[in-house]
Protein backbone atom coordinates (compact mmCIF):
# COMPACT_ATOMS: atom_id res chain seq x y z
CA UNK A 1 0.00 0.00 0.00
CA UNK A 2 1.39 3.56 -0.83
CA UNK A 3 2.30 5.54 1.84
CA UNK A 4 -0.37 8.33 1.14
CA UNK A 5 -2.48 5.75 0.93
CA UNK A 6 -2.55 4.27 4.45
CA UNK A 7 -3.14 7.83 6.09
CA UNK A 8 -6.13 7.80 7.65
CA UNK A 9 -8.64 10.65 8.02
CA UNK A 10 -9.62 9.76 11.40
CA UNK A 11 -5.55 9.77 12.69
CA UNK A 12 -4.74 12.54 15.38
CA UNK A 13 -1.93 13.34 13.73
CA UNK A 14 -3.59 13.20 10.00
CA UNK A 15 -2.71 17.08 8.83
CA UNK A 16 1.18 16.91 10.62
CA UNK A 17 1.52 13.24 8.64
CA UNK A 18 0.49 14.90 5.54
CA UNK A 19 2.66 17.51 5.78
CA UNK A 20 5.48 15.03 6.19
CA UNK A 21 5.29 13.45 3.21
CA UNK A 22 4.42 16.59 1.54
CA UNK A 23 7.40 17.00 2.36
CA UNK A 24 9.23 13.98 1.49
CA UNK A 25 8.07 14.62 -2.12
CA UNK A 26 11.00 16.97 -1.94
CA UNK A 27 13.83 15.03 -1.06
CA UNK A 28 14.95 12.73 -4.48
CA UNK A 29 17.43 9.58 -4.82
CA UNK A 30 19.57 11.48 -6.28
CA UNK A 31 21.25 8.10 -9.10
CA UNK A 32 17.39 7.21 -9.67
CA UNK A 33 16.07 11.19 -9.85
CA UNK A 34 12.85 10.35 -8.21
CA UNK A 35 11.85 11.84 -5.26
CA UNK A 36 11.70 9.03 -2.41
CA UNK A 37 7.77 8.85 -1.61
CA UNK A 38 6.98 7.66 -5.23
CA UNK A 39 9.96 5.33 -5.15
CA UNK A 40 8.24 3.93 -2.05
CA UNK A 41 11.34 3.84 0.46
CA UNK A 42 9.25 5.53 3.00
CA UNK A 43 7.05 2.90 5.39
CA UNK A 44 6.14 4.44 8.16
CA UNK A 45 5.23 8.36 9.81
CA UNK A 46 5.26 8.31 13.66
CA UNK A 47 4.68 11.38 16.08
CA UNK A 48 6.10 10.32 19.27
CA UNK A 49 5.64 12.14 22.44
CA UNK A 50 8.52 14.84 23.24
CA UNK A 51 8.29 16.30 20.15
CA UNK A 52 9.72 13.42 17.71
CA UNK A 53 9.05 12.42 14.59
CA UNK A 54 9.69 8.81 13.63
CA UNK A 55 10.44 7.92 9.97
CA UNK A 56 10.91 4.76 9.24
CA UNK A 57 11.94 3.45 5.63
CA UNK A 58 14.48 1.51 3.44
CA UNK A 59 16.74 1.89 0.38
CA UNK A 60 16.65 0.45 -2.51
CA UNK A 61 19.72 -1.20 -2.15
CA UNK A 62 21.84 -2.02 1.07
CA UNK A 63 24.53 -0.44 2.01
CA UNK A 64 23.97 1.98 -1.06
CA UNK A 65 26.44 5.06 -0.96
CA UNK A 66 24.02 7.57 -1.06
CA UNK A 67 22.05 5.96 1.50
CA UNK A 68 23.53 8.51 4.27
CA UNK A 69 22.36 11.98 1.92
CA UNK A 70 19.47 10.45 1.85
CA UNK A 71 18.93 10.00 5.41
CA UNK A 72 20.57 13.87 5.79
CA UNK A 73 17.72 14.76 3.09
CA UNK A 74 14.65 13.87 5.06
CA UNK A 75 15.94 15.01 8.39
CA UNK A 76 17.09 18.69 6.38
CA UNK A 77 13.64 19.12 4.97
CA UNK A 78 11.64 17.42 7.52
CA UNK A 79 13.21 20.35 10.15
CA UNK A 80 12.50 23.30 7.90
CA UNK A 81 8.41 22.14 8.59
CA UNK A 82 8.99 20.95 11.76
CA UNK A 83 11.83 23.05 13.21
CA UNK A 84 11.09 22.22 17.60
CA UNK A 85 10.88 18.68 15.92
CA UNK A 86 13.52 15.76 16.67
CA UNK A 87 13.78 13.64 13.21
CA UNK A 88 15.08 10.12 14.19
CA UNK A 89 14.86 8.01 11.06
CA UNK A 90 14.87 4.02 11.02
CA UNK A 91 16.57 2.26 8.33
CA UNK A 92 14.66 -1.19 8.00
CA UNK A 93 15.40 -4.49 5.44
CA UNK A 94 11.75 -5.78 5.79
CA UNK A 95 9.41 -5.93 4.15
CA UNK A 96 12.40 -5.62 1.14
CA UNK A 97 12.32 -3.17 -1.30
CA UNK A 98 11.20 -4.19 -4.21
CA UNK A 99 9.73 -2.51 -7.63
CA UNK A 100 6.45 -3.56 -6.74
CA UNK A 101 6.56 -0.52 -4.21
CA UNK A 102 7.38 2.40 -6.58
CA UNK A 103 3.88 4.36 -7.38
CA UNK A 104 2.21 4.67 -10.95
CA UNK A 105 3.63 8.40 -10.80
CA UNK A 106 7.40 7.01 -10.22
CA UNK A 107 6.73 4.50 -12.22
CA UNK A 108 6.13 6.96 -14.78
CA UNK A 109 9.31 9.35 -14.40
CA UNK A 110 11.63 5.74 -14.42
CA UNK A 111 9.96 5.37 -17.76
CA UNK A 112 8.56 2.02 -16.80
CA UNK A 113 5.01 0.25 -18.28
CA UNK A 114 2.00 0.97 -16.03
CA UNK A 115 0.71 -1.28 -13.65
CA UNK A 116 -1.99 -3.25 -15.29
CA UNK B 1 11.42 -5.21 10.66
CA UNK B 2 14.80 -5.91 11.01
CA UNK B 3 17.32 -2.93 11.35
CA UNK B 4 20.23 -2.28 9.54
CA UNK B 5 23.26 -0.40 9.72
CA UNK B 6 24.29 2.03 7.07
CA UNK B 7 28.13 1.99 6.60
CA UNK B 8 29.77 5.32 6.13
CA UNK B 9 31.58 5.71 2.50
CA UNK B 10 35.56 6.22 3.27
CA UNK B 11 36.90 9.78 3.53
CA UNK B 12 37.42 11.42 -0.14
CA UNK B 13 41.59 11.42 0.62
CA UNK B 14 41.03 7.67 0.71
CA UNK B 15 39.83 7.22 -2.74
CA UNK B 16 40.01 10.56 -5.21
CA UNK B 17 43.94 10.54 -5.40
CA UNK B 18 43.42 7.43 -7.05
CA UNK B 19 41.52 8.43 -10.09
CA UNK B 20 43.78 11.73 -10.00
CA UNK B 21 46.25 9.65 -10.69
CA UNK B 22 45.21 7.22 -12.58
CA UNK B 23 43.93 9.79 -15.54
CA UNK B 24 47.78 11.14 -15.44
CA UNK B 25 49.15 7.70 -16.14
CA UNK B 26 46.82 6.99 -18.88
CA UNK B 27 47.66 10.35 -20.73
CA UNK B 28 51.23 9.96 -20.11
CA UNK B 29 50.59 5.87 -21.75
CA UNK B 30 48.78 6.92 -24.60
CA UNK B 31 51.90 9.92 -25.85
CA UNK B 32 54.24 7.09 -24.83
CA UNK B 33 52.42 4.76 -27.33
CA UNK B 34 52.29 7.29 -29.93
CA UNK B 35 56.19 7.96 -29.69
CA UNK B 36 57.06 4.39 -29.50
CA UNK B 37 54.24 3.37 -32.26
CA UNK B 38 56.71 1.01 -33.82
CA UNK B 39 56.34 -1.07 -31.19
CA UNK B 40 52.77 -2.25 -31.79
CA UNK B 41 54.24 -3.76 -35.48
CA UNK B 42 57.62 -5.73 -34.48
CA UNK B 43 55.40 -8.74 -32.09
CA UNK B 44 58.43 -9.13 -30.05
CA UNK B 45 59.61 -9.07 -26.52
CA UNK B 46 60.91 -5.31 -25.86
CA UNK B 47 61.86 -3.38 -22.68
CA UNK B 48 59.92 -0.46 -23.96
CA UNK B 49 56.79 -2.46 -24.46
CA UNK B 50 57.28 -3.95 -21.19
CA UNK B 51 57.35 -0.33 -19.74
CA UNK B 52 53.92 0.38 -21.25
CA UNK B 53 52.26 -2.45 -20.18
CA UNK B 54 52.77 -2.09 -16.78
CA UNK B 55 52.04 1.78 -16.93
CA UNK B 56 48.85 0.23 -18.51
CA UNK B 57 47.75 -1.81 -16.13
CA UNK B 58 49.04 -0.71 -12.95
CA UNK B 59 48.99 3.10 -13.58
CA UNK B 60 45.77 3.19 -15.37
CA UNK B 61 43.88 0.00 -14.32
CA UNK B 62 45.13 -1.29 -10.97
CA UNK B 63 45.14 2.60 -10.13
CA UNK B 64 41.66 3.16 -10.71
CA UNK B 65 40.19 -0.39 -9.68
CA UNK B 66 42.16 0.53 -6.03
CA UNK B 67 39.88 3.71 -5.97
CA UNK B 68 37.36 2.08 -6.71
CA UNK B 69 37.26 -0.53 -4.88
CA UNK B 70 37.71 0.70 -1.46
CA UNK B 71 35.01 3.17 -2.53
CA UNK B 72 33.25 -0.37 -2.84
CA UNK B 73 34.03 -1.90 -0.77
CA UNK B 74 31.81 -1.17 1.95
CA UNK B 75 28.93 -1.33 -0.24
CA UNK B 76 29.91 -5.00 -0.92
CA UNK B 77 30.78 -6.16 2.17
CA UNK B 78 28.29 -3.97 3.82
CA UNK B 79 30.38 -2.34 6.55
CA UNK B 80 32.85 0.28 6.53
CA UNK B 81 36.65 0.53 5.35
CA UNK B 82 38.36 -1.54 7.34
CA UNK B 83 41.52 1.34 7.69
CA UNK B 84 41.80 4.10 5.13
CA UNK B 85 45.16 4.92 6.70
CA UNK B 86 46.11 1.56 4.56
CA UNK B 87 44.17 2.88 1.90
CA UNK B 88 46.44 5.74 1.77
CA UNK B 89 49.77 4.02 2.16
CA UNK B 90 48.85 1.40 -0.83
CA UNK B 91 48.59 4.68 -2.79
CA UNK B 92 52.23 6.09 -2.20
CA UNK B 93 53.54 2.83 -2.70
CA UNK B 94 51.86 1.88 -5.61
CA UNK B 95 52.52 5.57 -7.38
CA UNK B 96 56.05 5.14 -6.84
CA UNK B 97 56.49 1.34 -7.63
CA UNK B 98 54.93 1.92 -10.98
CA UNK B 99 57.20 4.83 -11.64
CA UNK B 100 60.21 2.94 -10.60
CA UNK B 101 59.36 0.18 -12.27
CA UNK B 102 57.91 1.56 -15.55
CA UNK B 103 61.38 3.98 -16.04
CA UNK B 104 63.32 0.82 -15.08
CA UNK B 105 62.02 -1.72 -18.08
CA UNK B 106 62.22 2.11 -20.18
CA UNK B 107 66.07 2.58 -19.65
CA UNK B 108 67.05 -0.74 -19.87
CA UNK B 109 67.44 -0.96 -23.36
CA UNK B 110 70.11 2.23 -22.37
CA UNK B 111 71.76 0.24 -19.72
CA UNK B 112 72.48 -2.49 -22.16
CA UNK B 113 70.02 -5.10 -21.04
CA UNK B 114 70.69 -4.52 -17.15
CA UNK B 115 67.80 -4.09 -15.49
CA UNK B 116 68.00 -1.43 -13.23
CA UNK B 117 67.79 -1.54 -9.28
CA UNK B 118 65.60 0.81 -8.97
CA UNK B 119 63.43 -0.68 -11.25
CA UNK B 120 63.18 -4.07 -8.74
CA UNK B 121 62.69 -1.77 -6.05
CA UNK B 122 59.60 -0.67 -8.05
CA UNK B 123 58.30 -3.97 -7.95
CA UNK B 124 58.67 -4.82 -4.52
CA UNK B 125 56.63 -1.09 -3.48
CA UNK B 126 53.81 -2.70 -5.79
CA UNK B 127 54.17 -5.92 -4.48
CA UNK B 128 54.05 -4.42 -0.72
CA UNK B 129 50.75 -2.31 -1.75
CA UNK B 130 48.99 -4.68 -2.90
CA UNK B 131 49.66 -6.68 0.11
CA UNK B 132 48.10 -3.88 2.19
CA UNK B 133 44.87 -3.75 -0.58
CA UNK B 134 44.41 -7.60 0.45
CA UNK B 135 44.76 -6.92 4.02
CA UNK B 136 42.47 -4.09 3.79
CA UNK B 137 39.82 -6.44 1.37
CA UNK B 138 40.56 -9.26 3.97
CA UNK B 139 39.30 -7.26 6.97
CA UNK B 140 37.26 -5.30 5.12
CA UNK B 141 34.61 -8.59 3.49
CA UNK B 142 35.20 -10.99 7.30
CA UNK B 143 34.08 -13.45 4.68
CA UNK B 144 34.33 -16.19 7.00
CA UNK B 145 31.71 -14.49 9.08
CA UNK B 146 29.27 -14.03 6.21
CA UNK B 147 29.97 -15.20 3.17
CA UNK B 148 28.50 -14.45 -0.02
CA UNK B 149 30.03 -14.80 -3.43
CA UNK B 150 30.34 -11.02 -4.66
CA UNK B 151 32.81 -11.20 -1.05
CA UNK B 152 34.66 -14.42 -2.41
CA UNK B 153 35.02 -12.77 -6.07
CA UNK B 154 36.71 -9.98 -4.47
CA UNK B 155 38.84 -11.50 -1.96
CA UNK B 156 39.60 -13.83 -4.51
CA UNK B 157 41.03 -11.47 -6.84
CA UNK B 158 42.84 -9.02 -4.63
CA UNK B 159 45.17 -12.31 -3.69
CA UNK B 160 45.47 -13.25 -7.50
CA UNK B 161 46.71 -9.37 -7.57
CA UNK B 162 49.11 -10.39 -4.76
CA UNK B 163 50.34 -13.66 -6.39
CA UNK B 164 50.69 -11.73 -9.71
CA UNK B 165 52.97 -8.80 -8.40
CA UNK B 166 54.99 -11.31 -6.51
CA UNK B 167 55.81 -13.24 -9.36
CA UNK B 168 56.55 -9.89 -11.11
CA UNK B 169 58.79 -9.42 -8.55
CA UNK B 170 61.10 -12.40 -8.81
CA UNK B 171 60.83 -11.87 -12.59
CA UNK B 172 62.30 -8.25 -12.37
CA UNK B 173 64.75 -9.85 -9.89
CA UNK B 174 65.63 -12.60 -12.27
CA UNK B 175 66.21 -9.99 -14.48
CA UNK B 176 69.23 -8.32 -13.14
CA UNK B 177 70.36 -11.76 -11.28
CA UNK B 178 69.41 -14.17 -13.07
CA UNK B 179 68.27 -17.73 -10.99
CA UNK B 180 65.28 -19.35 -12.86
CA UNK B 181 66.40 -22.25 -15.17
CA UNK B 182 63.05 -21.67 -16.73
CA UNK B 183 62.50 -19.95 -20.06
CA UNK B 184 61.85 -16.16 -18.86
CA UNK B 185 59.20 -15.76 -21.56
CA UNK B 186 56.89 -18.47 -20.40
CA UNK B 187 57.16 -17.65 -17.02
CA UNK B 188 56.07 -14.12 -18.23
CA UNK B 189 52.51 -15.41 -19.76
CA UNK B 190 52.07 -17.24 -16.77
CA UNK B 191 52.41 -13.60 -14.83
CA UNK B 192 50.31 -12.00 -17.45
CA UNK B 193 47.62 -14.28 -17.04
CA UNK B 194 47.50 -14.59 -13.47
CA UNK B 195 46.69 -10.98 -13.42
CA UNK B 196 44.19 -10.89 -16.44
CA UNK B 197 42.28 -13.72 -15.40
CA UNK B 198 43.00 -13.73 -11.33
CA UNK B 199 43.08 -10.20 -11.06
CA UNK B 200 41.09 -8.31 -13.46
CA UNK B 201 38.77 -10.85 -14.71
CA UNK B 202 37.83 -11.66 -11.02
CA UNK B 203 37.37 -8.44 -9.41
CA UNK B 204 35.50 -7.25 -12.79
CA UNK B 205 33.01 -10.65 -12.16
CA UNK B 206 32.54 -9.87 -8.35
CA UNK B 207 32.05 -5.83 -8.51
CA UNK B 208 29.57 -6.18 -11.43
CA UNK B 209 27.82 -8.98 -9.63
CA UNK B 210 26.82 -6.12 -7.51
CA UNK B 211 26.93 -2.95 -9.20
CA UNK B 212 24.83 -3.92 -12.40
CA UNK B 213 21.98 -4.74 -10.62
CA UNK B 214 22.38 -1.80 -8.50
CA UNK B 215 22.73 0.80 -11.68
CA UNK B 216 20.08 -1.05 -13.52
CA UNK B 217 17.71 -2.01 -10.47
CA UNK B 218 17.46 -5.18 -12.05
CA UNK B 219 17.61 -8.36 -9.27
CA UNK B 220 18.97 -12.06 -9.79
CA UNK B 221 18.26 -14.81 -7.57
CA UNK B 222 20.76 -17.14 -9.44
CA UNK B 223 23.32 -17.16 -7.13
CA UNK B 224 24.77 -20.47 -8.32
CA UNK B 225 25.45 -18.96 -11.35
CA UNK B 226 27.96 -16.67 -9.87
CA UNK B 227 29.14 -20.25 -7.41
CA UNK B 228 29.60 -22.36 -10.57
CA UNK B 229 31.60 -18.96 -12.39
CA UNK B 230 33.84 -18.48 -9.43
CA UNK B 231 34.98 -22.32 -9.49
CA UNK B 232 35.21 -22.68 -13.36
CA UNK B 233 37.47 -19.60 -13.41
CA UNK B 234 40.08 -20.57 -10.39
CA UNK B 235 40.19 -24.49 -11.28
CA UNK B 236 41.39 -23.01 -14.69
CA UNK B 237 43.71 -20.63 -13.78
CA UNK B 238 45.39 -22.67 -11.09
CA UNK B 239 45.62 -26.04 -13.00
CA UNK B 240 47.03 -23.81 -15.82
CA UNK B 241 49.45 -22.12 -13.40
CA UNK B 242 50.98 -25.78 -11.95
CA UNK B 243 50.80 -26.85 -15.64
CA UNK B 244 52.80 -24.22 -16.51
CA UNK B 245 55.47 -23.77 -13.73
CA UNK B 246 56.18 -27.81 -13.67
CA UNK B 247 55.71 -28.86 -17.19
CA UNK B 248 54.89 -26.68 -20.20
CA UNK B 249 51.64 -25.55 -21.00
CA UNK B 250 51.89 -25.46 -24.93
CA UNK B 251 49.64 -28.14 -25.61
CA UNK B 252 47.13 -28.10 -22.86
CA UNK B 253 46.44 -24.62 -22.72
CA UNK B 254 42.95 -24.90 -24.61
CA UNK B 255 41.66 -27.06 -21.83
CA UNK B 256 42.52 -24.59 -18.83
CA UNK B 257 40.73 -21.96 -21.51
CA UNK B 258 38.05 -23.98 -22.13
CA UNK B 259 37.77 -24.36 -18.14
CA UNK B 260 38.13 -20.54 -17.55
CA UNK B 261 35.62 -19.97 -20.46
CA UNK B 262 32.55 -21.92 -18.95
CA UNK B 263 32.78 -19.80 -16.13
CA UNK B 264 32.49 -16.44 -18.00
CA UNK B 265 29.34 -18.11 -19.88
CA UNK B 266 27.91 -18.57 -16.35
CA UNK B 267 28.46 -15.05 -14.79
CA UNK B 268 26.93 -14.02 -18.60
CA UNK B 269 23.85 -15.89 -17.82
CA UNK B 270 23.41 -14.36 -14.26
CA UNK B 271 23.87 -10.60 -16.19
CA UNK B 272 21.34 -11.51 -18.78
CA UNK B 273 19.11 -12.39 -16.02
CA UNK B 274 19.71 -9.23 -14.34
CA UNK B 275 19.54 -7.23 -17.47
CA UNK B 276 15.69 -9.20 -18.36
CA UNK B 277 14.44 -8.44 -14.66
CA UNK B 278 15.56 -4.63 -14.81
CA UNK B 279 13.72 -1.53 -14.94
CA UNK B 280 13.77 -0.74 -18.74
CA UNK B 281 15.86 2.57 -18.12
CA UNK B 282 17.20 3.92 -21.45
CA UNK B 283 21.10 2.82 -21.33
CA UNK B 284 23.42 6.23 -20.81
CA UNK B 285 25.99 6.29 -22.77
CA UNK B 286 28.59 5.44 -19.18
CA UNK B 287 26.97 1.86 -19.20
CA UNK B 288 27.31 1.43 -22.74
CA UNK B 289 31.03 1.53 -22.07
CA UNK B 290 30.09 -1.39 -20.28
CA UNK B 291 28.89 -2.82 -23.08
CA UNK B 292 31.27 -2.36 -25.55
CA UNK B 293 34.32 -3.77 -22.90
CA UNK B 294 32.02 -6.76 -22.69
CA UNK B 295 31.93 -6.79 -26.60
CA UNK B 296 35.63 -6.70 -26.14
CA UNK B 297 36.01 -8.91 -23.61
CA UNK B 298 34.47 -11.70 -26.09
CA UNK B 299 36.36 -10.83 -29.07
CA UNK B 300 39.95 -11.51 -26.78
CA UNK B 301 38.56 -14.54 -25.55
CA UNK B 302 37.75 -15.32 -29.95
CA UNK B 303 41.37 -14.68 -30.53
CA UNK B 304 43.34 -16.49 -27.32
CA UNK B 305 41.27 -19.45 -28.72
CA UNK B 306 43.02 -18.33 -32.14
CA UNK B 307 46.19 -18.07 -31.05
CA UNK B 308 46.34 -21.37 -29.13
CA UNK B 309 44.87 -23.29 -31.72
CA UNK B 310 46.47 -21.87 -34.62
CA UNK B 311 49.87 -20.84 -32.54
CA UNK B 312 50.60 -17.97 -35.43
CA UNK B 313 53.33 -15.50 -34.79
CA UNK B 314 53.64 -12.46 -32.57
CA UNK B 315 51.55 -10.23 -34.28
CA UNK B 316 48.45 -11.49 -33.36
CA UNK B 317 49.48 -11.97 -29.87
CA UNK B 318 50.37 -8.05 -29.95
CA UNK B 319 46.48 -7.35 -31.00
CA UNK B 320 45.79 -9.73 -28.56
CA UNK B 321 47.11 -7.69 -25.58
CA UNK B 322 46.16 -4.56 -27.09
CA UNK B 323 42.50 -5.84 -26.95
CA UNK B 324 42.41 -7.28 -23.42
CA UNK B 325 44.33 -4.25 -21.71
CA UNK B 326 42.98 -1.01 -24.12
CA UNK B 327 39.33 -2.93 -25.13
CA UNK B 328 37.94 -5.19 -22.54
CA UNK B 329 39.77 -3.32 -19.16
CA UNK B 330 39.63 0.03 -20.17
CA UNK B 331 36.21 0.92 -21.88
CA UNK B 332 34.97 -0.36 -18.70
CA UNK B 333 37.25 1.57 -16.32
CA UNK B 334 36.58 4.83 -18.90
CA UNK B 335 32.88 4.10 -18.26
CA UNK B 336 32.78 3.23 -14.76
CA UNK B 337 34.82 6.66 -13.79
CA UNK B 338 31.48 8.70 -14.42
CA UNK B 339 29.27 5.83 -12.55
CA UNK B 340 31.32 6.51 -9.31
CA UNK B 341 33.25 9.42 -9.24
CA UNK B 342 30.79 11.64 -9.34
CA UNK B 343 29.51 10.25 -6.74
CA UNK B 344 31.99 10.38 -4.31
CA UNK B 345 32.01 13.99 -4.94
CA UNK B 346 29.15 14.64 -4.71
CA UNK B 347 28.63 12.59 -1.05
CA UNK B 348 31.58 14.86 -0.17
CA UNK B 349 29.75 18.41 -1.29
CA UNK B 350 26.68 17.92 -0.68
CA UNK B 351 25.59 14.87 1.38
CA UNK B 352 24.79 17.18 4.39
CA UNK B 353 23.29 19.87 2.11
CA UNK B 354 20.61 17.60 0.51
CA UNK B 355 16.83 18.28 1.62
CA UNK B 356 18.12 22.23 2.61
CA UNK B 357 17.81 23.80 -0.90
CA UNK B 358 18.33 23.49 -4.83
CA UNK B 359 21.43 21.35 -5.04
CA UNK B 360 23.02 20.09 -8.32
CA UNK B 361 22.68 16.02 -9.72
CA UNK B 362 25.85 14.13 -9.71
CA UNK B 363 25.02 13.59 -12.85
CA UNK B 364 25.89 17.42 -13.06
CA UNK B 365 29.02 17.33 -12.10
CA UNK B 366 30.61 16.01 -14.74
CA UNK B 367 30.89 17.26 -18.53
CA UNK B 368 27.97 14.74 -20.50
CA UNK B 369 28.58 15.96 -23.69
CA UNK B 370 32.44 15.32 -23.13
CA UNK B 371 32.05 11.64 -22.18
CA UNK B 372 30.13 11.60 -25.45
CA UNK B 373 32.65 12.98 -27.49
CA UNK B 374 34.95 10.67 -25.53
CA UNK B 375 32.91 7.71 -26.49
CA UNK B 376 33.55 8.51 -30.25
CA UNK B 377 37.27 9.29 -30.07
CA UNK B 378 37.81 6.04 -28.20
CA UNK B 379 35.77 4.24 -30.75
CA UNK B 380 37.79 5.33 -33.74
CA UNK B 381 41.07 4.73 -30.83
CA UNK B 382 40.75 1.57 -30.59
CA UNK B 383 39.12 -0.04 -33.72
CA UNK B 384 41.24 1.98 -35.32
CA UNK B 385 44.43 0.21 -33.29
CA UNK B 386 43.51 -2.90 -33.77
CA UNK B 387 42.77 -2.85 -37.27
CA UNK B 388 46.40 -0.95 -37.81
CA UNK B 389 48.08 -3.80 -35.67
CA UNK B 390 46.37 -6.72 -37.99
CA UNK B 391 46.89 -5.55 -40.70
CA UNK B 392 50.62 -3.98 -39.53
CA UNK B 393 49.59 -0.20 -40.96
CA UNK B 394 51.85 2.22 -39.57
CA UNK B 395 49.61 5.06 -40.49
CA UNK B 396 46.48 3.77 -39.37
CA UNK B 397 48.00 2.93 -35.83
CA UNK B 398 49.67 6.60 -35.34
CA UNK B 399 46.32 7.89 -36.88
CA UNK B 400 44.36 5.48 -33.87
CA UNK B 401 46.73 6.95 -31.14
CA UNK B 402 46.34 10.63 -31.84
CA UNK B 403 42.95 9.51 -31.34
CA UNK B 404 43.67 7.43 -28.03
CA UNK B 405 45.48 11.05 -27.03
CA UNK B 406 41.85 12.17 -27.17
CA UNK B 407 40.32 10.09 -25.30
CA UNK B 408 42.72 10.26 -22.59
CA UNK B 409 42.78 14.03 -22.64
CA UNK B 410 39.04 14.25 -22.51
CA UNK B 411 38.44 11.64 -19.61
CA UNK B 412 41.57 13.68 -17.73
CA UNK B 413 39.78 16.97 -18.49
CA UNK B 414 36.35 15.70 -17.06
CA UNK B 415 38.29 14.03 -14.21
CA UNK B 416 40.03 16.70 -13.30
CA UNK B 417 36.64 19.11 -13.75
CA UNK B 418 34.85 16.50 -11.34
CA UNK B 419 37.57 17.00 -8.66
CA UNK B 420 37.84 20.70 -9.00
CA UNK B 421 34.13 20.99 -8.71
CA UNK B 422 32.60 23.83 -6.29
CA UNK B 423 29.57 23.68 -3.97
CA UNK B 424 26.93 25.45 -5.31
CA UNK B 425 23.64 25.68 -2.90
CA UNK B 426 20.48 27.85 -3.47
CA UNK B 427 18.85 27.96 -0.06
CA UNK B 428 15.28 26.76 -0.46
CA UNK B 429 12.55 28.55 1.85
CA UNK B 430 9.78 25.64 2.63
CA UNK B 431 7.44 25.07 0.24
CA UNK B 432 4.86 22.15 0.69
CA UNK B 433 4.05 20.91 -3.13
CA UNK B 434 2.69 17.64 -2.63
CA UNK B 435 2.03 15.78 -5.99
CA UNK B 436 0.16 13.30 -4.69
Amino acid sequence: MQLQQSLQMHDPFFEQKALVIGALYDVIDPELFVNIVDLGLVYDIDFLPDNKILITMTLSTPHCPLGEAIQTGVKNRLLQEFADHQIDIEIVWEPAWSLEKISEEGRKMLGMPPRN
Amino acid sequence: MAKINIATAPANSAVLPFYGTAALFFILLSILLLWRSPLLTNGYFDFHLLALVHLAVLGWLTMIIFGAGYQLLPVICERELHSETLAVISYLLLSAGIILLSSGFWVTPDLKGVFPLWGIIGGGLVFISSLLFVCNVILTTRICTSFNIQKAFILTSSIWLSATCLAGFLLAWNLRYPYISKSHLQLLKLHAHMGLAGWFLQLIIGVSAKLIPMFLLGKSNKTRLLISAYLFINIGIILFLVDGIFRSVASRAVIYLALVLTGIIFWTFYLRDVYNNRIKRPIDVTLRFSGLSFVNLCLTLLLLVLILVWRPAGQLQILYGTLAILGWISALALGMTFKTLPFIVWNGHYKHLNGKGRIPLPKELYLQWLVRLQWWFYIAALYGLLGGVLLQLETLIQIALIFLIATSISYGINVLYILQHKTSFIHATPTITPNA
